[in-house]
């Protein structure tokens, strides 16, 4: 059996963002990119355990998006990915989440897919979208809220845990599955050293997403940004002066009941 | 090669790789260190596992083999979080270059796979009490017994000495010869007659350790001399120059640290209601604090560059070296005047740099030195 974990480059959670001309979305320029923070760095080291577990042969990673993706999936490289998939964008592309889904569909339905592998949802829109779409898109089940996976191989069900408002819920589904995974306790690794160098020399294909989609029947849906606006700067903090702990505890304890009436 | 300031996404990758090792490993750590003077085993174990331990050993050998540049990279993140574990994590490279740079194959085979596939520590042992600087004049004796040495001296100041396995030690088969009696051993830290003395009490650095090793009548056999007697000189000095660059991008990583707690300070506190950065007198020393810093960096990679591209650099990696290492101590100063009474403070993180900086200008050949080595390099072009 083999994976595909679905990945997107995000800004690092400390970037400080700024509106794009376009005034749709954020400017990408002086902003690091990570793998999609935590959560698709929870999808590949699940996937990437199941495989030393012997569940898969092969972990494909696949993102679509602008070139400068390619180093999040050179990172998923490092850290164990076997391939690379890039379906590129070009910087003025703005694909919204559920377009994406349908353009992902097509580039995963080129790989073998046993198991497709994403993350609950971006750290950048927080859409949660992709997992679900992808599932419909590509005509194959998919679960969200997943805690755990058990693979036992040789295309055998797949034991799916999910967690549910009324406690958890085990499942048994047979491959293809598209699971959209919560972040739980993997503690992804971090790429080593000789890794990173190894992973320069891993295949890593391109492709344009145009000529992706052009596979794909019928027309997506698109959804189009129309405005994008960074929070307002927040006002009203009131930082107490204290001498030590204690007062500062009172001093607090005045302002709750007092001026923000919540005790 | 043509010059280019942009680096590929491979290094930008190493740096990554560093600074998130530097955030999430070191820096939590760097305070406590400092206070106690801890050495942090479980740091150096993670940083050796993740490869950031021997960079400069060949691959064939299990290391990665970087280039100069690339080891640059890593340990200026390195140093941005604590300079006394850099030296530490560095202190590899520095203990098996001469065996790198002078060992016979089956010696490499015999001594660096082994630090590539477990956890170890190495040191380089080239000072004595009675001088550093002049190491032409070193006193630690080897004699020739058979098929073996039989080194008697002492080493001091020795970077993780308590915890090595390994010693590459500088002797003199003949005091006589001066230079030329030179002589490299690998020494095993079990070897009878090699003894620690105390952990030295340092004013920085402080996770990092550093004792004094004695040897007496420790027998070395043969197989274990690298190169042939009187070549050890030679390849210490060779040693020196090339992770002298390496001390440089140290000293700019202590520095842009300084930098960087100076200017957001300096955009936070305020002082005649506004924030002391608009005071032009704080203003232009975050300027002058800001050209030293970019030319100590640019001086260190132009160094590495020029040894990645095989050229002599014994020049370049002076300059590099003192001038970045001078650099930062006038940089961690600024960063404490900018920090006012708190940066006098142990609870605010910039004097820690000023003590651990100073070591930049000490070790790995005093600043004094490397000015007479640039002096005679540039005379040389006009006799
Ligand atoms: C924390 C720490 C770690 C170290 N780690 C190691 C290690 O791992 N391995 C190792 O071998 N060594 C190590 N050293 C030793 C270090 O390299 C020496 O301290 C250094 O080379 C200076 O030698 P010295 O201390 O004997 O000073 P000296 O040589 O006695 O010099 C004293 C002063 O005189 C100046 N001076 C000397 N000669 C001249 C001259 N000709 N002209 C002008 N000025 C001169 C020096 O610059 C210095 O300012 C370490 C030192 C420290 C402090």
């Amino acid at each position: 059996m083999e994976a595909v974990v679905c990945i997107k480059p995000v800004p690092e959670a400390d970037s400080r963002l700024r509106v794009a001309a376009s005034g749709v979305t954020y400017d990408p320029e002086g902003v690091r990119y990570t793998l999609n923070s935590t959560y698709d760095e929870a999808a590949l080291e699940e996937a990437l355990r199941l495989k030393e577990a012997g569940a898969f042969e092969k972990v494909r990673v696949v993102s679509v998006g602008p070139p400068r993706a390619e180093e999040g999936l050179r990172y998923a490289l490092a850290m164990g990915g076997d391939e690379g998939l890039l379906v590129e964008t070009r910087p003025d592309d703005l694909l919204d989440p559920g377009f994406t889904a349908a353009v992902l569909a097509e580039a995963v339905r080129s790989l073998p897919h046993d198991l497709v592998l994403v993350g609950r949802r971006a750290g950048d829109d927080e859409a949660g979208v992709v997992g679900s779409a992808l599932g419909e898109h590509l005509g194959i089940p998919s679960f969200a809220f997943v805690t755990g996976l058990t693979v036992s191989g040789g295309g055998s069900p797949l034991k799916v845990r999910r967690f549910t408002e009324a406690g958890e819920e085990l499942l048994s589904v047979p491959p293809p599955v598209v699971i959209s995974l919560l972040k739980g306790a993997q503690d992804p690794r971090t790429p080593t050293l000789p890794n990173i160098l190894k992973a320069r020399r891993k295949p890593l294909l391109r492709e344009p997403w145009t000529e992706v989609l052009s596979r794909h029947p019928g027309a997506p849906v698109r959804a189009p940004a129309m405005r994008f606006e960074l929070p307002p700067p927040r006002t009203g903090a009131h930082l107490v002066d204290y001498q030590s702990p204690a007062e500062a505890a009172e001093k607090l304890v005045k302002l709750l009941r007092e001026e923000a009436k919540v005790l | 090669m043509p010059i280019s300031f942009d680096l590929t996404p491979e290094q930008r990758e190493l740096q990554g790789l560093a600074s998130k090792f530097a955030r999430e490993e070191m820096a939590p750590r760097a305070a406590e260190c400092d206070r106690t003077g801890r050495f942090p085993e479980e740091v150096y174990r993670k940083a050796w596992e993740l490869g950031l331990m021997n960079l400069n050993v060949p691959v064939e050998y299990g290391g990665s083999g970087l280039p100069l540049l690339d080891q640059c990279l890593i340990t200026e993140e390195l140093a941005s979080a604590c300079g006394g574990m850099t030296t530490s994590i560095l202190a590899n490279c520095l203990a098996l270059q001469p065996i790198n740079l002078g060992g016979s194959p089956e010696q490499r085979e015999r001594f660096l796979k082994p630090f590539c596939a477990d956890y170890r520590l190495a040191s380089f042992a080239l000072t004595e009490p009675g001088g550093g600087s002049d190491a032409g004049a070193l006193k630690t004796r080897a004699v020739r017994e058979g098929d073996s040495y039989v080194l008697t001296g002492q080493k001091c100041f020795i970077t993780n000495a308590p915890q090595a396995s390994l010693y590459t030690v500088f002797a003199t088969v003949d005091p006589e010869k001066k230079h030329a009696g030179i002589t490299a051993f690998v020494v095993p830290r079990d070897t009878p007659g090699v003894s620690l003395g105390r952990e030295e009490d340092k004013l920085g650095q402080r996770a990092s350790s550093t004792a004094t090793v004695t040897f007496e009548r420790a027998k070395v056999p043969r197989e274990n001399r690298l190169g042939e007697e009187g070549e050890g000189f030679k390849l210490a000095m060779a040693t020196l120059d090339s992770t002298r660059t390496p001390i440089g991008a140290l000293a700019v990583g202590i520095a842009r640290a300084a930098l960087d707690h100076a200017s957001r300070y300096a955009l936070q506190r305020t002082s005649f209601g506004v924030p002391i950065a608009q005071h032009q007198a704080i203003a232009t020393k975050i300027g002058s604090m800001v050209q030293e810093l970019e030319a100590s960096r640019l001086l260190t990679w132009l160094s590495a560059w020029m040894v990645d591209q095989g050229k002599r650099a014994t020049l370049e990696s002076s300059v590099a070296k003192c001038f970045a290492s001078d650099a930062a101590m006038r940089i961690c100063d600024e960063a404490i005047q900018i920090f006012g009474g708190y940066g006098y403070m142990r609870d605010y993180p910039v004097e820690k740099l000023l003590r651990d900086a100073k070591l930049c200008q000490i070790y790995e050949g005093a600043n004094e030195i490397q000015r007479l080595v640039i002096s005679r390099e540039y005379l040389r072009r006009f006799s």
